[in-house]
């Protein structure tokens, strides 16, 4: 891949975005970031409730009045990281014209994402085989919490929820603490946006190939799931629930996030093996306990991990966490800080491969955004567009793929089958 | 056709010692490639890690091997020594998957510029945790260490508590779904023109992208930080009567589905009225939904999931493998090995109508004859 010459490999390729919330922008996002061309469809009254589903002035400090719905829709920091580089066409997909022009749309396309649930594709008339009968090279794919098919496929779960049915919840926990615990975010989103990228690759792959287009069905659990697929082959030889394990590791040992020096500030350490455990040493600066024959033995240092802990963190806990990742590594050892977003955007390594960049969006001004993962390195792939308000590309599309004349979209406006505006019921 | 043979006509070559070229080569088997694991004579880490078939230890079964591993061939050699045996090996391969560093393979004769002269059509993806530049680029980590220099770690835990890491091998998961789907990008470049590019991917760089909140940290000056189990009342992990489950409330619509479910009156007060009022009272509403889910069963809450109310309840491994969805998907493949015996396999991530056999993970060195064998006599 290389965006300098254009070898991008879904360049020339148009892809209608039809999703909502994280996994299908984010899908839709990567499929920009490869070169395809996306245009996100939204309903002026059944729009990506992430536009305005918070308000921006909230976390502007005191004063700020709150926003419209209307200000929130162009300047939502979730939003707008998600959808940028893409066209935005507001089409009433409801009214019987707007669903004719996502047909038509539909059949200049080579690519259909969605992440609605099954009976609001249905109830539009977009299902996959309506969308396949004006288009049999299209792929269509679909990423949802449980897949397509019953019984579940009519239960709701967005990325932060799915964790739970996923088993993943379960395993996650501090050691000893029966309690379950959940990752700090909406983990099902992304890996099911990537779990989706990967398959729709494979089918472009099979169109280039016969012409013929598919249906993926992605569920975010099943994604979930494979990633800690040692936990179901465990099960099924050996019908036990491993305890929670919390940080800890069954080969690297010592492993353990440890205070370091200020107020909520942590460092990873991970030993690997023997040679880890003599670095350690002396990266410590040679202390008695550590010199202690047994512990060169890793059954030992298992024993023994509690102790251990108390001696790394009395160590830690005099540093800075990025001190004490600078000493350990500088041995050899895998220590790192835990890094809090500000520090993220500061990080010397992540900047130094073009992790961020910033672009200036008409409604909110600056914004840091993060670049796509595969385009990083020696050249950062540049991000191109910021994210579009509600509508923006409405005559660009329907005049550039279409084919529509200005009288043609005019009429269309004042039917009120496109718009640039969301309709907002309640708050 | 099926994404099962998408990569039929392709071999691939891996090497690895993490699980996150271990999983981008087990995706590789999922589309139909077949996919060679080049293991150093002690195995694969993850032979090592656990949990196994019971006692004694024995590596052909360690659990994140057998499901990562699944499918592919494997053979033993020392690269250090043994360069010029890879190199052979990689001379009938269309594909080079490694998580092994830059600073390692090519003092070998095993840099991309070299293996890219050898033979043009080659595609290399390497996954590591820092990638081939920057000023990390020859630090060590592990799985833990990328989760906490990508800025997942200090959000994930209870406050007061210290960072803690999901289970499994995470950040190296996400980062070998990535590496899959960027050496199949490539794969269509590679078809377009005949000629190989070669993919630097960092797990840090991964994990950092993937963040939900990182966007309006940057932009908004937000600091995130560990919320435990709830977000707020209305999105958020409550206790029920014998498990666990996910209120997800907090958009309009879905707000008035839980109020409709729930028939509370409370629920209709003035405080509750917006979203904004909700999170000011946010407390209180947790309280009135917590004395709510705590007198329900999960028996009962999933079948009001699957009507499309807007809860999720907790599953653990053990009901997911014999779940009705599971096995209507056949996402759960029953895998004869010969040493482990039969085990769960999941199949691919993304839903396969007619899934191909699933083969068991390979025991150590099992292919050294059929395909080393006559690479060694040259290779002398």
């Amino acid at each position: 891949m290389d965006w300098r010459t254009g070898r991008l490999p879904l360049a020339g390729l148009r892809v209608i975005d039809w999703s909502v919330y994280w996994a299908g922008p984010y899908l839709g996002m990567m499929l920009h970031d490869l070169g395809a061309e996306v245009i996100k469809i939204e309903s002026p009254s059944n729009f990506d409730p992430m536009r305005t589903v918070i308000d921006v002035n909230r976390y502007a400090g005191d004063g700020a009045r709150p926003m419209t719905p209307q200000e929130r829709a162009s300047t939502n920091q979730h939003f707008n990281e998600w959808n940028r580089g893409k066209l935005s066409l507001g089409l009433e997909l409801a009214s019987p014209q707007g669903r004719e022009l996502l047909l038509q749309l539909a059949a200049r396309s080579q690519i259909f994402i969605e992440n609605h649930r099954p009976s609001a594709k249905e109830k539009l008339g977009i299902a996959y085989e309506e969308l396949a009968a004006v288009n049999l090279g299209l792929i269509y794919a679909s990423i949802s919490g449980f897949g397509q098919t019953p019984p579940e496929r009519g239960a709701m779960a967005l990325g932060a929820p799915v964790e739970l049915a996923s088993g993943l919840f379960s395993c996650n926990g501090y050691l000893d603490d029966p309690t379950p615990a959940k990752t700090g975010f909406s983990y099902g989103d992304p890996v099911g946006a990537l779990a989706a990228v990967s398959a729709l690759l494979l089918a472009v792959r099979e169109q280039r190939r016969t012409g013929a287009g598919q249906y993926i069905d992605v569920s975010m659990r099943d994604a979930l799931s494979f990633g800690i697929g040692a936990a179901f082959a465990d099960w099924s030889m050996n019908h036990v629930e491993s305890p929670h394990a919390g940080n800890r590791h069954p080969v690297f040992v010592p492993q353990g996030v440890y205070r370091a020096h200020g107020g909520d500030e942590w460092v990873a350490i991970s030993v690997r093996d023997g040679r880890d455990w003599r670095a350690l040493g002396v990266a410590m600066g040679g202390p008695d306990w550590h010199a202690d024959p047994e512990l060169a033995s890793v059954g030992a240092r298992r024993r023994r991990h509690d102790e251990l802990d108390a001696k790394i963190e009395a160590w830690t806990s005099q540093r800075s966490a990025r001190e004490a990742e600078t000493v350990l590594q500088g041995a050899g050892v895998p220590a790192g800080a835990v890094l809090d977003f500000h520090q993220l955007w500061h990080d010397a390594q992540l900047n130094g491969r073009g992790a961020f960049q910033e672009v200036a969006h008409p409604s909110f001004g600056i914004e840091v955004r993060a670049t796509s993962q595969w385009g990083r390195g020696h050249l950062p792939q540049p991000i191109g567009m910021p994210a579009p308000s509600f509508g923006q590309h409405n005559h660009q599309v329907l005049s550039e793929v279409l084919g529509l004349d200005g009288g043609a979209i005019s009429r269309l406006e004042s039917d009120g089958v496109i718009s640039d505006e969301i309709k907002v019921q309640g708050d | 056709m099926p994404t099962n043979s998408a990569l039929a006509d392709l071999r691939v070559v891996e090497l690895s010692r993490s699980a996150a070229g271990a999983f981008a080569g087990r995706l590789c088997v999922d589309a139909g490639a077949e996919v060679v694991l080049v293991e150093a004579v002690e195995g694969h880490p993850l032979r090592h890690e656990g949990p196994f078939r019971g006692e004694p230890r024995d590596i052909e079964t360690s659990t994140p091997h057998l499901h990562v591993n699944a499918g592919k061939r494997s053979v033993t050699l020392e690269v250090a020594t043994q360069a010029a045996v890879l190199a052979q090996l990689l001379s009938g391969a269309d594909i080079f998957i490694t998580d092994l560093a830059a600073h390692v393979l090519d003092p070998l004769g095993l840099s991309w510029p070299a293996l890219h002269e050898r033979d043009p059509a080659l595609v290399m993806t390497r996954v590591t945790p820092f990638g081939d530049t920057g000023p990390y680029r020859r630090y060590a980590a592990t799985n833990l260490v990328s989760l906490a220099l990508g800025g997942q770690l200090k959000i994930t835990g209870d406050p007061g508590r210290p960072p803690l890491s999901n289970f499994g091998a995470q950040a190296e998961y996400q980062a070998g779904l990535s590496a899959f789907a960027g050496t199949v990008a490539n794969v269509l470049l590679r078809d377009a023109t005949g000629v190989g590019d070669y993919l630097d991917l960092s797990t840090q760089d991964v994990v950092a992208t993937n963040l939900e909140h990182r966007s309006p940290a940057l932009n908004l000056g937000l600091v995130a930080n560990r919320v435990g189990l709830n977000v707020s009342a209305t999105y958020g992990v409550y206790a029920c009567a014998d498990g666990w489950v996910y209120i997800t409330a907090f958009a309009p619509a879905l707000w008035e589905r839980l109020k409709a479910l729930t028939q509370l009156p409370e629920l209709n007060e003035e405080r509750f009225s917006s979203q904004a009022t909700r999170l000011d009272n946010n407390d209180e509403l947790q309280a009135i939904i917590a004395a709510w889910v705590i007198t329900k069963a999960s028996d009962e809450l999933r079948s009001l999931a699957r009507q499309g109310h807007p809860l999720t309840v907790a599953e653990s491994p053990d009901r997911l493998i014999a779940s009705e969805q599971w096995r209507g998907r056949q996402f759960v493949r029953a895998v004869e090995h010969p040493v482990a015996g039969e085990v769960s396999v999941l199949g691919p991530p993304w839903f396969e109508e007619q899934p191909s056999a699933t083969r068991p993970a390979p025991l150590l060195g099992e292919a050294n004859d059929e395909l080393l064998g006559a690479l060694q006599q040259v290779a002398r």
